[in-house]
């Protein structure tokens, strides 16, 4: 009884162990929370060497060439089809932009033996599935076949890198960003103009009460003579000013205070905005990435090993 | 009476509003349908368009199988011949091109599957890749038959729900076919190296 106990708790830790079998939904995406890391390597297959180089690599594609790219590289995978996950993984993701579709997910998964290279709707001309298979068959297949995980995935990438790179029609989101931040810099701009030209207009509407003439219903009434008073204490400064129409000679005293302690809120909401529009091209290193919801319509190539 | 005569006029401006706002709703939904359907077919010509080179290659290499050969070229001419109006696909016609296009997926299934007994042809790299390419356009075509179905589903559900289905009986949309799934003759031949 005891035995048969402990050769139940021996394979259940076994399984416990050796249970690194991902779904599309429980699959780690680091990009997400860093837009730096393309690479998922939950169970450390990979070197930390290797995904460094991946993340330079595939970084350099995104700038360049708009290329998103969604590489995971695991023990297994629920089902055991590459493809299948791929596309499951491309519908739940949105890899690539949704206008140009340029994503790539690239799936090596070690002990069901297989891997995929989906190309997004847009990368189709890119990289056809013929050379998606030369790639498979020349750059990874001797490497996976000696368990040189790190190899398979450093030569894919890099051949994938070079069809890319000689693809003229494939240009970043470099231009694009820049596009949208002389937009946006406008957009702001006239915002200001807008805000300043309430302000003048706020005065004027102001001025042009002070000079009305209860008198001769005329707007003719001119400040002639003023004195001002503090208030420390409640923090107010009184405005004493006398006002005579030069129409009629109608005179009147208006009383006005004035907060000490405001004046100064104007700037400061000015200088939140301005920084809230300028902020978003800045620091762009450690903030979450998000896929852009291209879509897959089944392109690439599979193999297995 | 006047106030009778309004409140008419509004139910009926009100009636015609809905039935404008459901009629392009439907007249939507028909086009995406209609453009899925095309996705579907170029799909399945791109499989047709790689069929002779593929059927070439196979040749030069295994040429007395030229019974598989020959069941292919046949099956993609016979299935190349059906056009369907995309605006009005009936069961029978979807039916009749689904039987079609299976017939070329077995063929070629079979002649995949006779191709492994030729070690030189599945060495060779032309072979390899118009295999890959093979895969792939089967890929899409499962892709696309699955949005087509989902534009249909979506459809009809339009079609068949209250009001929608007075007007849509009145301007005549009728509910549409989706692909049926087939015991496994849609399925991408499996090649194993």
């Amino acid at each position: 009884m005891k035995r048969t106990l402990s050769i139940l708790l021996t394979i259940l830790v076994a399984v416990a162990v050796s249970a690194a079998t991902y779904t599309v939904d429980n699959l780690p995406v680091p990009y997400l929370q860093d837009k730096t890391q393309y690479v998922s390597n939950p169970d450390n297959i990979l070197s930390s060497e290797t995904v460094d180089s991946l993340n330079l690599w595939l970084g350099q594609m995104e700038t360049d060439h708009g290329v998103q790219t969604l590489l995971a590289v695991v023990e297994s995978i629920e089902g055991g089809d590459t493809y299948d996950f791929c596309m499951a993984l491309g519908r739940k993701y949105g890899v690539g932009s949704k206008e140009k579709s340029t994503g790539l997910i690239i799936l090596l998964s070690t002990e069901d033996r297989a891997y995929t290279i989906l190309t997004g709707r847009g990368l189709e001309g890119t990289l056809p599935d013929a050379i998606c298979k030369r790639i498979e068959n020349h750059q990874m297949l001797p490497a996976l076949r000696e368990g040189n995980w790190d190899e398979a995935m450093l030569n894919a990438v890099r051949a994938i890198t070079k069809y890319v790179d000689g693809d003229p029609s494939l240009v970043g989101d470099a231009d694009f960003e820049d596009e949208d931040d002389t937009a946006a810099l406008w957009v702001f701009l006239l915002m200001l103009a807008c805000g300043v030209g309430l302000i003048v207009f706020a005065v004027w509407l102001d001025q042009r009460k002070k000079s009305y003439c209860p008198s001769c219903h005329q707007y003719k009434m001119k400040k002639i003579s003023g004195y001002v008073t503090k208030n420390r204490i409640l923090g107010i400064r009184s405005h004493h000013d006398t006002y005579r129409c030069t129409n009629c000679d109608f005179t009147k005293e208006i009383h006005w205070d004035e907060d000490l302690h405001s004046g100064g809120t104007g700037a400061a909401a000015g200088g939140a905005l301005g920084g809230s529009f300028f902020g978003r091209g800045g620091g762009s290193s450690s903030f979450g990435g998000s896929f852009g919801g291209g879509s897959f319509g089944g392109g690439g190539a599979s193999g297995r090993f | 009476m006047s106030k009778t005569i309004k409140s008419i006029l509004f139910a009926l401006v009100a009636t015609l509003g809905l039935t404008s706002c459901t009629y392009n709703k439907l007249v939507e939904q028909e086009e995406i349908v209609a453009q899925k359907w095309a996705d579907v077919e170029t799909q399945y010509q791109r499989r047709a368009d790689l069929i002779p080179n593929l059927v070439n290659t196979v040749k030069g290499y295994a040429a007395h199988e030229s019974e598989t050969l020959q069941a292919v070229i046949e099956a993609r001419s016979k299935a190349t011949q059906i056009t369907i109006d995309p605006s009005n696909i009936t069961p029978e016609q979807l039916a009749e091109f689904q039987a079609a296009q299976g017939e070329v997926s077995q063929a070629l299934g079979r002649l995949l599957a006779v191709s492994e007994n030729y070690p030189e042809l599945k060495a060779n790299e032309q072979f390899s890749e118009l295999q890959a390419q093979l895969e792939g356009t089967e890929n899409r075509i499962a892709e696309s038959r699955r949005l087509f179905n989902e534009a249909v589903l979506q459809y009809n559900v339009s079609v068949r729900k209250f009001p929608n289905n007075i007007w849509a009986m009145i301007f005549g949309f009728e509910k549409k076919t989706p692909f049926a799934a087939e015991a496994g003759a849609e399925k991408a031949p499996e090649v194993q190296f």
